[in-house]
């Protein structure tokens, strides 16, 4: 190959490239620069790595990170959900395509619409508590988002309901996308539902199942706001029990005044979502290899 | 049918170029000359500003109110909540701020002072008019007054006058000192009225509580600053008795059971709907609520349980205008707002908004809602302080004030508990703020007048 075939496709993706580094650029550069200095206003003096240091110090960051950890455990959840309903649909019984349809609904409500109907209905003096005690559960009536204890399962409740959705279609349209000669040889081989899905379905989704795991965890780690926002009553709450990394970005660079420290861990945060994101690829060409 | 102008007899090439390049220049000089003539005639003043919000009918004054103006031509914009200080800091740091700026109290406005990004009013504006706006305490920094009062937010303890009734209460004769008020709670409680409450899940509540109950404890003002600076501490007794109290009124049962899922509004709506005797409130909510209830709303400073000076006197937050240091015509924008507090525009701020405007100018007997005019009489026009909560630091607002209330109310703190976080996160704020400690310290010299 010589040295201008090895350069051209680089030379196509450079318009797209820059296009990026115009818009992306200049701003990660600049939350880099914050992170190293005391902001007020719109700069500030250089203080080294001081906001690291003062972040990495400071309790609330760690439980923030926690819960963002503790979250990944709905991951699991969604993954079994998502894998139960996929495989039943695909199994095209009567009603099929309006089923996928609407478990679909979900993922395409925005989160803030969601979140305030449950915000709603998860109340002391709720639906769902009013529906526990008729029907003498009421020790199953907690206070699901006035307690600090109960809070983030909430929350992980509503992202597991949304999210699975996700993990549905996916699932979905690789399982539909499948050799159907194999699945029909291991009936005629009298395979019941479990063993065709456990033995023949399941592993020719394995791509598709770790690019919706990567993607999930993204999603715990950096785009929950949304979900703590509105279910936390804005502030990571009761007391902090729902706070999150982007909502602890959010409230140092909104609410008291600390680009600087809003900047370091964002940087943090970029840095790990870039692990994900390399891992998320690795997975994918994986997968295509394994296809091809 | 069009004429060819160029070939016209008579309008050769030449003509055309001439004729062109005098309309051309006429346009200039007239674009030019236009915003000069109208510099020297009449100023152009901008203002940002906040409130309609929360209080309606704010707009139509502003505009009523520019309208009748003919010092100046005011170009008014309502901010976002979200971005009212964000907005101006940008804009002022560009150096492009807006003349006039609405400025909420305290820590809120005095960041931008110590930017150097707002004008000291004194000097600029009549002292008569400063004073007669009740900026508050919280609007002075070295020796000078950043802000003008445009309009009050009293902080009242609302009750529900039926219900004090059929427990046997006075309905008249709301509790004045803790011991009254627990015996209050015990009776409404044993005649099946939740007692006490609100809803604290947004966290606002906590903040309100904070300006009620931590105040009972300071006798200044800058006491409570000394606390953040560091020169006092959260986990002296003295310091996190408001928190204990509000455990023991946990720990009683005095709150409502579902006060840490509920947010702040549908806890007073609990009050206004007869399903709760006592919460905090705002007074600008007073001439709805009370109207809606036929006057059956009262109105009532915290019950006293602390010993510092400041212990049960009424609270009056105050919402504020400012002229940034960037003005083009900070005379101009004084001007403006002279105008705004004389007789005739505070007369229409309370014919547009329903509202009272912020000047002792303006006479409470104008005020026709007598729930409305009984509170202000109590409040506005008695000795009143400030909104503490105003000076504390985001941060310790942020992670302190908020959840310490909320998880107190929960049940997962103790009020000592709470004293211990909020000295940690104190602390944590030193660190985090160097700079502003220092500012703190000279505003303590202002606020412990």
């Amino acid at each position: 190959m010589t040295l201008s075939r090895r350069f051209t496709p680089y030379l196509y993706v450079a318009p797209l490239i820059g296009l990026l580094a115009f818009v992306f650029g200049y701003s990660i550069l600049r939350m880099l620069e914050f992170s190293f200095k005391m902001v007020r206003g719109i700069d500030g003096p250089w203080i080294g790595l001081r906001n690291y240091e003062l972040v990495l110090g400071q309790a609330l960051f760690w439980e923030s990170v926690g819960h963002n950890l503790l979250l990944l455990l709905a991951i699991p959840v969604m993954v079994v959900i998502a894998l139960l309903i996929s495989l039943l649909l695909y199994e095209r019984l009567r009603g099929w395509k309006l089923v996928r349809t609407l478990v679909f609904v979900p993922y395409i409500l925005a989160i803030p619409i969601v979140a305030v109907v449950m915000k709603q209905m998860f109340q002391f003096s709720g639906p769902v508590n009013e529906a526990l005690r008729w029907l003498s559960l009421d020790f199953m009536a907690l206070d699901w988002i006035g307690s600090g204890d109960v809070a983030l399962w909430t929350v992980m409740l509503l992202i597991i309901w949304r999210e699975s959705a996700l993990g549905i279609i996916l699932f979905l349209s690789r399982l539909l996308s499948l050799d159907e000669a194999l699945v029909e040889a291991a009936r005629l081989d009298g395979a019941k539902w479990w063993q065709r899905a456990w033995y023949v379905l399941i592993p020719q989704m394995r791509g598709v199942i770790e690019f919706y795991v990567v993607i999930s965890v993204i999603t715990m780690l950096s785009a929950v706001f949304a979900y703590i926002y509105i279910m936390g009553g804005g502030r990571g709450g009761p007391g902090t029990s729902t706070m999150v990394v982007e909502l602890y970005i959010y409230n140092a660079l909104v609410r008291t005044s600390l680009p600087g420290i809003a900047a370091a861990v964002s940087v943090m945060l970029f840095a790990v979502s870039l692990v994900l994101i390399w891992l998320l690829f690795a997975l994918r060409r994986r997968a295509e290899d394994e296809r091809a | 049918m069009t004429r060819n102008l160029i070939t016209a007899p008579g309008f050769g090439r030449r003509r055309f170029l001439q004729g062109s390049a005098a309309t051309l220049g006429g346009a200039t000089m007239g674009s030019l000359l236009g915003p000069l003539r109208a510099n020297a005639q009449t100023p152009e003043l901008t203002m940002w500003w906040w409130g309609e919000q929360e209080l309606p009918g704010l707009q139509a004054y502003v505009d009523e109110s520019i309208a009748a103006y003919t010092d100046a031509t005011v170009t008014s914009m309502l901010q976002d909540t979200a971005v009212v200080i964000s907005q101006f800091q940008t804009a002022a740091a560009a150096g492009n701020p807006p003349d006039i700026q609405y400025l909420w109290n305290g820590i809120y406005h005095m960041e931008s002072v110590w930017f150097g990004y707002l004008k000291a009013l004194n000097g600029l504006m009549s002292e008569d008019t400063l004073r007669a706006s009740n900026p508050t305490i919280l609007s002075n920094f070295g020796g000078n007054t950043y802000r003008l009062g445009w309009y009050p937010l009293p902080m009242v303890w609302y009750y529900n006058k039926d219900l004090f009734e059929k427990a046997g209460l006075d309905p008249e004769a709301p509790p004045a000192t803790w011991a009254d008020l627990l015996a209050a709670c015990d009776k409404l409680k044993s005649a099946g009225i939740e007692p006490l409450g609100g809803g604290i899940q947004d966290g606002y509540w906590s903040e309100w509580y904070m300006s009620h109950a931590f105040v009972q404890t300071l006798d200044t003002v800058g006491e409570a600053v000394e606390l953040f600076i560091g020169d006092k501490d959260f986990r002296d007794p003295r310091y996190h008795e408001h928190w204990v109290r509000l455990e023991e009124l946990r720990t009683l049962g005095y709150l409502n059971v579902d006060m840490p899922s509920l947010e702040l509004y549908p806890g007073i709506d609990l009050v206004v709907a007869g399903k709760l005797a006592m919460g905090q409130s705002v007074g600008s909510r007073l001439p709805a609520d009370s109207t809606a209830t036929n006057g059956r709303i009262g109105s009532m400073v915290m019950p006293v349980f602390g010993k510092g000076k400041l212990a049960g006197k009424p609270i009056v937050d105050m919402q504020g205008l400012g002229i940034a240091e960037g003005a083009k015509d900070p005379a101009a924008a004084a001007a403006f707002l002279e105008f705004l507090n004389t007789p005739d525009r505070l007369d229409a701020f309370h014919r547009t908004t329903g509202w009272i405007p912020s000047s002792s100018r303006f006479s409470s007997e104008k005020i026709e809602n007598a729930s409305v005019r009984d509170m202000w009489k109590a409040w506005g026009e008695s000795p009143n302080i400030t909104n503490i909560t105003n000076l504390m630091p985001g941060q310790f607002y942020e992670q302190a004030a908020i959840p310490t209330g909320q998880q107190v109310v929960a049940g997962d703190l103790t009020g000592e508990q709470a004293g211990d976080l909020a000295a940690r996160v104190a602390q944590e704020w030193r660190e985090f703020n160097p700079d502003l400690v220092e500012k703190y310290q000279q505003w303590v010299v202002d606020l412990s007048k």
